[in-house]
């Protein structure tokens, strides 16, 4: 029984990821309706961040913490300068997203020298439950990724600047109109999203080496999971993500990995089809 | 501000007739069959002019093979207004299925392989279009913009995981196109095949956008919905195009494939599918001419500039910018600035008296 209880974990940290790395891109694209093509590049900032850190000497933990609040910073700025000229205009924004993208992969791909960087885990070694063994940092994501739905939750459903967000998701004339400032929303939003992208990079880089592409492997997938949750909704894009993630682990171990991969991609695209509005109906962030 | 297709067709009622002559009017000069006219005499004067320079020559060949899959993406974008993501996916497809071709059955003739990879793309881009745009609910653009990057993506991590076409390292010594018993190797030869290729596409790209179903295909770009009330069946019309476009990128990545002796993962992916995006937009999109100077400008810039070890590092980041630059500020392209509004988007009825 061991084994299904340590590949069910593998599941469950994998799946982790990916609800790190969608919550954020799915709160931008429910919000503004815009899917952040350079949310791969949010990551990969995330855990430079931690590479940083890490290399002048300072500890990861300090990387990790720092990381959401660098990329806050740089969303917020981003927002302001750039995409809130999207908004209007959903498929030109994926181009320019695609675009800010490329520019800060192809810079940190220079920072970098090419060169991959493997950043040890800061939390290293095995914990022994019920005669299994458990990575501890894995352990951590888990943990953490709850922590962080459970946060947004809260704040989503119990706040008043959540209820703002609520209301100006459902009908954004009428919230402006009740003199919430949609525009000042949308860049918290923003910038929200990006730090949440940041503190993924930086929970991941330790499992994946540090390498210029480290965003880029999962932004396909994350838009899958966005869609297949359902556009505008909060359990949506993590439900998605739960079945993108579930699925992406899960398939090698049934049909050849040349196949498990494409096949997620397949799976997904037609649930997407045959269900456009997503598991959860529009309407209930 | 971003508007892909303009301000419209203006009042101007449209007609059946295609007013072709130039300048009919004082107050409307058409600026575009004189881009038309110089690129083909500068096209026609190229393999002339550096025939010493061989490297060139293979350049140019290059800069028209991809203008094809520049043009296949103007097609899906500034004619029907689909965001096709993947448009270098038709392209690697049948790229890769002429080299299997040659690889496996030691067929590499013109009149054969050329139309099969016509027919692989349009069969493929056909399926595509049939899932991603028919059907009983009309597809959001976003769903099908997400479609298309999916298919590429997928295509390129299917194929470099495989090792009946190479895996990661793609075909190689691809065998060399045929015309009976004269190989094409590299030069005017191929130089020239491939323009007269190019100049048949953008004739055949060019009567389409101008004929009915170029009438139709503008006003769906205009309001899709009316089109769709007044009995057009928007989504068939859209998929024709996309699959027409696919076809087109079929030939681009024949003729890739053969002209560069290779063709890999890297062909069918998300970089290309955007870089084609790049060529179109910022050349002009919906003008047919102007993804082909987006494709020169980009093609030539990347070659002098590689020569320069300071800027070739970060070359893709200048790439980036000037997309960036293109999609905020000048959405149009280069030819947006010669070209008024009214040309770009094409007329349809005869004119009566200026605007």
């Amino acid at each position: 029984m061991g084994i299904e209880v340590k590949l069910a974990f593998d599941l469950l940290a994998f799946i982790s990821v990916m609800v790190l790395i969608v919550l954020g891109l799915g709160i931008i694209a429910s919000m503004m309706g815009i899917f952040n093509f350079a949310h791969g590049e949010f990551v990969l900032l995330g855990a430079y961040t931690v590479y940083i850190f890490e290399s002048s000497g300072l500890s990861a933990w300090a990387g990790i913490l720092a990381a959401p609040i660098v990329l806050a910073i740089v969303g917020l700025v981003l927002e302001r300068l750039i995409i809130r000229r999207f908004y209007a205009v959903p498929i030109i924004a994926m181009l320019g997203t695609y675009a800010i993208g490329l520019v800060i992969r192809e810079i940190v791909r220079g920072l970098l020298g090419g060169h991959y960087k493997s950043i040890s885990e800061p939390l290293p070694g095995v914990f022994t439950l019920f005669g299994v063994d458990f990575s501890a940092w894995r352990a951590v994501i888990v943990l953490t990724t709850i922590c962080i739905i459970a946060a947004t939750w809260l704040f989503l459903s119990r706040t008043s600047v959540g209820l703002q967000v609520r209301g100006s998701l459902e009908n954004p004339n009428l919230a402006r109109a009740c003199g919430i400032s949609t525009s000042r929303l949308y860049a918290m939003t923003f910038a929200f999203g990006a730090a949440l992208a940041g503190l993924a990079g930086a929970l991941i880089v330790p499992l994946y080496q540090l390498s210029a592409d480290i965003g880029t492997r999962f932004l396909v997938q994350a838009f899958l999971s966005v869609m297949l949750g359902g556009v505008g909704t909060f359990e949506g894009p993590v439900l998605g993500a739960a079945a993108v993630g579930g699925m992406a682990a899960g398939l090698p171990w049934l049909v050849i990995p040349v196949l498990a991969d494409p096949l997620v991609f397949v799976i997904a695209l037609l649930i997407v089809k045959f269900r456009p509005q997503g598991f959860i109906t529009q309407g209930r962030l | 501000m971003l508007t892909d297709a303009g301000p419209g067709l203006g009042a101007a009622p449209a007609r059946t007739r295609i007013a072709r002559q130039a300048g009919r009017s004082q107050a409307f000069r058409r600026v575009l069959p004189f881009v038309e006219a110089a690129a083909l005499v500068v096209a026609l004067a190229v393999p002339i002019v550096l025939s010493e320079r061989t490297d060139l020559v293979t350049l140019a060949t290059n800069v028209l093979i991809l203008s094809l899959l520049a043009i296949s993406f103007d097609l899906c974008w500034g004619l029907s207004g689909i965001m096709s993501f993947g448009q270098a996916l038709f392209f690697g497809v049948a790229g890769y299925a002429i080299a299997l071709v040659g690889r496996d059955l030691e067929f590499s003739q013109l009149w054969g392989t050329l139309p099969l990879a016509m027919l692989v793309g349009l069969l493929l881009a056909g399926l595509f279009a049939a899932f991603l745009l028919l059907g009983r609910k009309p597809p959001t653009s976003i769903f099908v913009a997400l479609g298309t990057l999916t298919g590429s993506y997928a295509a390129e991590r299917l194929v470099s995981g495989w090792q009946y076409v190479g895996a990661g390292n793609g075909l190689s010594s691809v065998k060399l196109l045929q015309f009976g018993s004269y190989e094409f190797v590299e030069g005017a030869a191929f130089y020239f095949l491939a323009l007269a290729l190019l100049l048949l596409v953008y004739a055949g790209a060019r009567f389409l956008k101008r004929s009915q179903l170029g009438l139709v295909l503008a006003g769906m770009r205009q309001n899709e919905e009316r089109l769709a009330f007044f009995g057009y069946r928007v989504q068939l019309f859209k998929a024709l195009v996309f699959s027409l476009a696919g076809m087109v990128a079929g030939l681009g990545g024949a003729l890739y494939s053969y002209h560069q002796g290779f063709i890999g993962p890297g062909n069918m992916g998300p970089g290309l599918s955007t870089t084609a995006v790049l060529y179109c937009l910022l050349g002009g999109s919906g003008t047919l001419i102007g993804p082909v100077i987006g494709t020169v400008t980009v093609e030539v810039l990347s070659y002098v500039l590689s020569d320069i070890d300071a800027i070739k590092q970060f070359w893709p980041v200048i790439l980036g910018l000037v997309l960036l630059t293109v999609v905020m500020f000048q959405p149009k392209g280069i030819l947006g600035m010669l070209v008024s509004d009214r040309e770009r988007i094409g007329s349809y009825g005869r004119r009566r008296g200026g605007r």
